[in-house]
């Protein structure tokens, strides 16, 4: 069975393979050297506080003494990772050591940084500009309201339609590319093995996952990958809440922010004179995803012994990723009981949905109160979902070859060791003298079986 | 259920007439449905009770925290007696043929062993310089495991060594045993026997009431934990020394009742003799020196400890040093139970009539900075300590008084600092 | 019962400092010449900074160590979510003013430098970091750092023990960084019993490099990292009669409290004592 895993690719390297010039010019931006300080593994941090306030390049041993020795590995990530970050160049010295040397214009945005601390990349708006700013609630039941517009849409095409008109159609084909796929004009779209997957990740991850795709098809649309990457990062670090004027923003970024506000990151809010940007918390939630450490929400399923399955949530969104893998019974206005079955599960696994995901989707969304136990998903649930899984995986198809007619036992027998040894071997029959091998080995086996008949 | 013993009475308090009142409508209203709660957890229809409706509700936090409260204000009041903190103590565990019993799961001596494991690790951090040993009853004999020492793990490890049961078990010849281990031991030590009992008769070779008269004049103090029922004779053997009989309900429940045992109980004058011990308080060497330990004989390498005396260095504390005869303990060991000496004054509620005024009240609790108002910004319950009149949360008071054993408002002023039992 | 110490699942280096700042002014006038207070604050409020720099989930709560009061002076996760450590300043300086007003008050400065509340700073951290434990499961991981420069306080004695000993039933080490003249006893107990590193930068210069190189390693790290290692531990205590801190003493054998003379009469539980020997002989015969 092909596996198709999307995985949110981490963020940082994405950076990290951006050309040097670009990265260079990226650090002169004293939040982005902020973000990327904070994606990094804990010891290249440990290592730039280390390096910060001095200038001359550092030998590689020196890091490496403080390092025990099953920390070694470690040691080397980190390393690896700052270097191909531009944050560390690395060089020889006169013995032919390793010699470090910090990013000048990193070095000293992050000594700013400590020292002066940042500025804010642009002024909120006063409070005197004459309308309400929405309160941080109702911000965020906008943005998630938002974001599950879009994820619906995904889902059920039809039944978002009234929901998502206001989000246009051509932005919505980048945000789809790879999750959806339309055989022809006529059909709705469906979600392709991908899409089933993206839909079961945490918000975070599904928000990488996005703007990876709009950064990378920044490009067609003619805009420079580091200075959208550069903008997205900024815009992380603005307050959530406030308003921000739309015209202290180049065009491009104008542009940016539109699509962003159809995501749910920002929200646009027509002023008197001007018109505003409010962060959600989507937006300043970018420069923590960047990290892979956990994130942290509030789950709502509850899983019982008894493959029923509760969770709290009055979301339409929720309703449907769980309908993906379970069979739903009832609906209360806060509540969505459910049930998973054998059969639910091979609906989701024939989409393309691994039973690990479904796993660990159940345990990330887990509820306070079962969260808090070890194992927060029932064992008997989760082997049985391992198992279903496994049930359709018990026939593989491997191509093969097929031998018979051997001229003699000696023969023969010396064939299925060859085939052994050559790692080939799949099936034999002594008594028939049958013998099958892959296809890959097979051109060795009629080599072997030629010499053998002379 | 009131009634049922008297052992179980700390436990009954959660089940009582506290929680009554309180579990109205708070709780209800959160709605705990049964799947939302762990199935792992064996008896889990013990954490119900019925309400006077005869609805059935988990039992509630508060119950327990009021429990222990119950427990400390109690604790409390015997401070100021006089503790036996240097104990001698035989912990006798019955292997006879009733220690194979499945009524505890898996059985009666595996529970047992559980227990006693934990009890070892309590009491050497609730008594340090206190020494325990392990006797085991089997076959109608008593038997000595291991020798009194100090080190917790080598007690462990020797009885997990040694879990089979057989025979009859025969509490006399577990007395005179024990009874004639504790004479050796200095006179200023507290002894004691902790006797897990799983048998309901005991098969003993003479008259067991000399044997009680014996360890009554030879001041052992007898406590047993019994696991099937209430034995008279038992009962007797600790009315006569002055220890507590207990019989255990189910496991939790015999959990309780054996750590009952780990903090050090009231000394009784004449037990033992009051006298000044000379001891020395070694500073440990840095890490990575070279020297020759005396206990040894042998160059070591890392931190070791300097008596103080003679600059002798040892191995490990405590011990007594090979070259003056000091006796060495590390002062952080000792200092493990001043908190019996100092004990924390129970700290007041605040009543509901100043309650009433709230600006009188700090917003947040001295210790944690919790918001001290409830939603809605009613002062919520609270309590204040009696001498530095600062305010704290209801679990800083359990934390200050379980755990951390300061008042954290009495030490941050200097002036009330004075008035602290520090001062004599 | 303690309460229930919550297991440490969490792998992240996401962490939780509570730094105890010593502030009082007799030993901040005493070492002026070399370093000043403001100059140490520069130091620290870069180091804070920075500790918030790294992860946007790090949290840093200071308390300042005063000599007749210990108070909250900042806490990163109240109020905006960008909070600079430099906004504790102003309640640094309040504290710093109701601190010295209660001194006058009190006119004992006559004796020297004086030791500040170090067991009340400790007491209040300690609390602080169980309502974080109480949070919930996912919590960051917690540490008290003490920068500490006054003389220990013998009087301390007791209640700074018991602080140790609950930091290390909940698994909090505690980190200590001496600025003062002489190596703190008290501190270096706290660092070794809760696993913590005790440092006396020998060039307080660069005391941002040595907080930034050693206490800025959160617990993940440290278990593959090589940290100074302690310099000896000075296990002395202090007698309850005359708060002297002693290497050699006498314990009464009911209640363990320890003197530095023979006494007729233990002070403390009042059990008299039978004979007047130096070195009870029972005790030596029994080992």
């Amino acid at each position: 069975m092909p596996q198709v895993k999307i995985v949110a690719k981490n963020f940082m390297d994405m950076v990290a393979s951006l050309p040097a010039m670009k990265l260079d010019k990226l650090y002169q931006n004293a939040f982005i050297c902020q973000a990327i300080l904070r994606s990094m593994p804990p010891l290249a941090k440990r290592y730039v506080l280390q390096l910060l306030f001095i200038d001359a390049p550092v030998t590689g041993k020196m890091l490496e003494e403080s390092v025990l020795a099953d920390g070694l590995s470690k040691h080397k990530v980190a390393i690896d990772r700052l270097v191909q970050l531009r944050v560390l160049t690395e060089a020889l010295d006169r013995k032919k050591e390793a010699t470090y040397r910090m990013n000048p214009t990193f070095q000293m945005n992050v000594q700013k940084l400590i020292v002066h601390g940042g500025v804010l990349p642009r002024e909120p708006m006063p409070s005197t500009a004459g309308f309400r700013l929405p309160s941080l609630e109702e911000l965020d039941a906008y943005a998630v309201q938002q974001w599950e517009c879009f994820l619906l849409h995904l889902i059920s095409s039809s039944e978002a339609e009234k929901a998502t008109t206001n989000i246009s159609s051509s932005m919505m084909k980048v945000f789809q590319r790879g999750l959806l796929s339309q055989k022809d004009d006529k059909e709705p779209p469906r979600l392709t093995e991908g899409g089933f997957q993206f839909l079961l990740m945490d918000t975070n991850a599904q928000l990488w996952y996005i703007i990876r795709e709009y950064i990378g098809n920044s490009e067609e649309r003619g805009l420079d990958s580091a200075d959208l990457v550069s903008f997205l990062l900024e815009l992380s670090f603005h307050a959530t809440g406030e308003a921000y004027n739309i015209n202290t923003l180049s065009d491009i970024q104008r542009a940016i922010i539109r699509d962003l506000a159809d995501l749910g990151l920002v929200k646009l809010q027509q002023g008197r004179k001007e018109s505003w940007f409010i962060p959600t918390k989507l937006a300043t939630n970018l420069s923590i995803s960047l990290s892979d450490t956990s994130s942290r929400k509030q789950g709502y399923v509850v899983v019982e012994t008894n493959f029923r399955m509760y969770a709290y949530s009055s979301s339409k969104l929720h309703c449907e990723i769980l309908r993906l893998f379970a069979r739903v019974e009832y609906q209360l206005p806060n509540l969505i009981v459910g049930a998973i079955t054998k059969e639910s599960l091979y609906k989701a696994f024939q989409n393309g949905i691994t039973a690990e995901q479904i796993i660990s989707f159940l345990q990330q969304n887990a509820h306070p109160r079962v969260a808090e136990r070890i194992p927060t998903v029932p064992e008997n649930v989760t082997d049985q979902i391992r198992l279903w899984e496994s049930d359709l995986n018990r026939v593989e198809c491997i191509p093969a070859h097929f031998f018979e007619e051997f001229p003699s036992r000696e023969v023969f027998e010396a064939a299925c060791d060859h085939a052994r040894e050559c790692g080939g071997f799949l099936w034999e029959n002594s008594k028939k003298m049958w013998l099958v091998v892959k296809a890959e080995s097979f051109a060795y086996m009629k080599e072997f079986l030629r010499g053998k008949k002379q | 259920m009131m009634n049922r013993d008297i052992n179980g009475e700390g436990r009954k308090l959660n089940r009582g007439e506290e929680e009554e009142e309180e579990d109205e409508d708070e709780e209800s209203g959160r709605g705990r449905d049964a799947w939302e709660r762990a199935y792992a957890d064996e008896r889990s229809w013990e954490s119900l009770q019925e309400d006077e409706s005869g609805l059935l509700r988990p039992i509630d936090n508060k119950a327990l925290h009021h429990a222990q409260y119950r427990r400390r204000l109690r604790t409390a009041t015997t401070a100021g007696i006089q503790k036996g903190l240097i104990r001698y103590l035989y912990i006798v565990i019955d292997l006879s043929r009733a220690a194979g019993e499945m009524d505890y799961k898996p059985s009666r001596m595996v529970v047992v062993a559980r227990q006693v494991e934990a009890f070892i690790r309590e009491f050497f951090d609730q008594n340090p310089l206190s020494q325990i040993g392990l006797v085991t009853l089997k076959d109608g004999v008593a038997q000595c495991l291991t020798d009194l020492g100090g080190s917790p793990e080598s007690h462990i490890k020797a009885l997990m060594g040694k879990l089979e049961c057989s025979g009859d078990s025969s509490l006399q010849n577990g007395l005179d045993l024990v009874h004639d281990l504790l004479n050796q031991i200095p006179s200023y030590g507290h002894r004691e026997v902790l006797i897990l009992y799983s048998a309901l008769s005991t098969c003993d070779p003479g008259d067991i009431m000399e044997t009680i008269q014996k360890c009554k004049g030879a001041k052992i103090r007898c406590s047993i934990v019994g696991l099937s029922a209430e034995l008279y004779i038992c009962k007797y053997l600790c009315q006569e020394t002055g220890g507590l009989y207990s019989v255990a309900l189910d496991e939790p429940h015999l959990k309780e009742l054996v750590l009952e045992h780990a903090p050090p109980p009231p000394a009784i004058a004449e037990f033992a003799i009051a006298n000044l011990i000379k001891m020395g308080f070694p500073q440990r060497a840095a890490e990575g020196v070279i020297s020759i330990c005396s206990c040894h004989k042998e160059a070591k390498f890392g931190g070791g400890y300097t008596c103080p005396r003679c600059k002798a260095r040892v191995c490990e504390l405590p011990t007594e040093c090979r070259i003056c005869g000091l006796t060495l303990v590390s002062s952080p060991h000792l200092a493990r139970s001043y908190h019996h000496l100092f004990p924390i004054t129970p700290f007041d509620d605040v009543s509901p009539s100043i309650t009433n005024i709230p600006q009188k009240l700090p917003k947040s609790c001295f210790g944690c900075q919790q918001s001290l108002l409830n939603p809605g910004n009613l002062p919520g319950p609270c309590v204040a300590c009696p001498k530095c009149k600062q305010h704290f949360c209801l679990d800083c008071d359990i934390y200050i008084h379980e755990s951390l054993q300061n008042c954290p408002g009495c030490e941050s002023f200097k002036q009330s600092n004075s008035v602290t039992n520090m001062e004599e | 019962m303690s309460p229930p110490v919550p297991s440490k699942i969490l792998t992240d280096d996401v962490s939780l400092l509570m730094v105890l700042i010593d502030t009082n002014p007799h030993f901040w006038s005493s070492i002026k010449p070399h370093f000043s207070f403001s100059k140490f604050l520069s130091h620290v409020l870069a180091f804070l900074n920075s500790i918030l720099l790294l992860n946007q989930l790090n949290q840093v709560v200071v308390i300042a160590t005063g000599i007749n009061a210990c108070g909250y002076v900042f806490d990163s996760s109240s109020g905006s979510v960008s909070q600079r450590a430099e906004s504790l300043l102003p309640k640094l300086e309040e504290f710093a003013e109701n601190d010295e007003s209660l001194s006058e008050r009190d006119d004992d400065s006559g004796n020297g430098v004086g030791s500040s509340l170090l067991s009340g700073s400790l007491s209040m951290a300690l609390c602080y970091i169980q309502r974080v434990f109480r949070s919930g499961p996912l919590h960051p991981q917690p540490r008290i750092l003490c920068l500490h420069g006054s003389p220990d306080g013998p009087g301390q004695y007791v209640a700074i023990m018991n602080s140790i000993f609950s930091a290390q039933r909940s698994m909090v080490p505690i980190d200590s960084c001496v600025v003062g003249i002489q190596h703190s006893a008290f501190l270096q107990q706290a660092s070794y019993i809760t696993g913590g590193v005790y440092l006396k930068p020998q060039q307080l210069d660069g005391l941002f490099q040595y907080l930034a190189t050693v206490f800025a390693t959160d617990l993940h790290s440290r278990n593959f990292l090589r940290l100074p290692k302690p310099v000896g531990v000075d296990f002395r205590a202090s007698c309850f009669c005359h708060k002297n801190t002693i290497d050699m003493g006498f314990i009464c054998s009911v209640c363990l409290s320890i003197f530095c003379k023979h006494q007729k009469k233990c002070s403390t539980c009042g059990s008299t004592f039978g004979q007047a020997k130096t070195h009870d002989p029972s005790a030596s015969q029994q080992r």
